[in-house]
């Protein structure tokens, strides 16, 4: 599948944004994954950690927030949990709804030591 | 521990590319369609019936994503077409970059429609945007009914459903009110057509399903895009 092309370019873009501020040692990359991306987190997984060796990601870890599906309702407004892959509004029926949340695919955030810290061992 | 903010989208360079094939396209008026489904449902065989239909009017250009060989970019350029083989290597979908080159090309070309055939596969083609104005998928019945509901972003990609094979229906246990039922569930008012490449049924259907999407693209591109092939070849 294609987790091993979006695990590539997760690390390029971890490398651009470590490339302009000082830090520490990487200890996790947050990212958010939506039920409907097509994405799986354990693939994703399994190549960032292949990918990582040999670069200053090495050791740090994927922290995979799932975000759930889920429909805004073009007519009355509301907000329904999709079940079961049915796109419609629960509280008023319509079939015109948009997905509000479910279809993210994005890196968040880095946590690394505090760049001050002389000397930090890398992770083990 | 100290927070780095990063906020970037991971197809964040794929939809930058898509953009900028869409905007080339769109620049020109050109129609383009990304064909997507399973592997071994029928996409090749459809463009096979349906291309010459669309051909009659317009200028169509192939695109052909394979991971490797040219086998279907072969039996394509045999309906006399322009076809470009790309092949993905490793990659199991056909990406905006990838792409790129050969929408450049077909851009600069005489073309009215740009065919996609994406590679064979119900999972990765659909997270990845190519430029396109619309996905058609293939759903053939020997697949199973289910599918829908198993590989839901396709079907929400897809602005037509084509049901292919429609010939070996008795010969399956496949249900087409299950599978059309699923389907809009995904996507209410998904449009659907029975078809048989083998046949022919349900494929003027396909190509006149084509001809009111390229209209409406045409019609919001009236001032700057070239005129059709033949203009005596009007429909009427």
């Amino acid at each position: 599948m294609h987790e091993a092309g979006i695990a590539q370019h997760l690390i390029e873009i971890a490398a651009q944004h470590l490339q302009r501020v000082p830090h520490g040692p990487v200890r996790r990359l947050n990212v958010r994954i939506g039920e409907l991306a097509g994405v799986n987190p354990d693939s994703l997984d399994f190549a960032f950690e292949c990918f990582a060796k040999g670069t200053e990601l090495e050791g740090a870890r994927l922290e995979v927030e799932r975000v759930p599906l889920t429909v805004d309702c073009g007519a009355c407004g509301g907000r329904t949990a999709v079940v079961d892959y049915v796109f419609r509004c629960g509280a008023c029926g319509a079939e015109a709804t948009r997905v509000a949340t479910g279809r993210e695919l994005e890196f968040v955030s880095m946590d690394t030591d505090e760049p001050s810290e002389e000397g930090v061992r890398a992770p083990d | 521990m100290h927070l780095i903010d990063v906020q970037t989208g991971l197809l964040a360079n794929n939809d930058a590319a898509a953009a900028e094939n869409r905007e080339m396209l769109r620049r020109r008026g050109i129609y383009a369609v990304n064909v997507m489904s399973a592997p071994g449902a029928g996409k090749t065989s459809l463009l096979e019936r349906l291309l010459p239909l669309l051909a009659a009017r317009w200028r169509v250009a192939v695109i052909e994503g394979d991971i490797v060989g040219s086998a279907d970019a072969e039996r394509l350029a045999k309906l006399g077409l322009p076809v470009v083989q790309i092949n993905t290597g490793n990659a199991c979908h056909l990406d905006a970059r990838m792409v790129h080159h050969a929408v450049h090309d077909v851009v600069h070309g005489p073309s009215d429609v740009l065919v996609f055939e994406n590679v064979g596969n119900l999972v990765c083609p659909a997270e990845f945007d190519l430029g396109e104005d619309d996905a058609v998928m293939l759903l053939s019945v020997t697949e199973g009914h289910d599918k829908p509901k198993k590989y839901p972003l396709m079907f929400r990609r897809a602005g037509l459903l084509v049901v292919n094979k429609m010939d070996l229906l008795p010969m399956t246990d496949f249900s087409v009110g299950e599978a059309v039922s699923a389907a809009r569930d995904v996507h209410p008012g998904l449009d659907v057509v029975r078809a048989s490449c083998r046949t022919g049924e349900g494929i003027a259907e396909v190509a006149a399903w084509l001809e009111r999407r390229i209209a409406v693209k045409r019609g919001a591109a009236a001032s700057d895009a070239p005129p059709p092939a033949s203009s005596s070849a009007e429909k009427g």
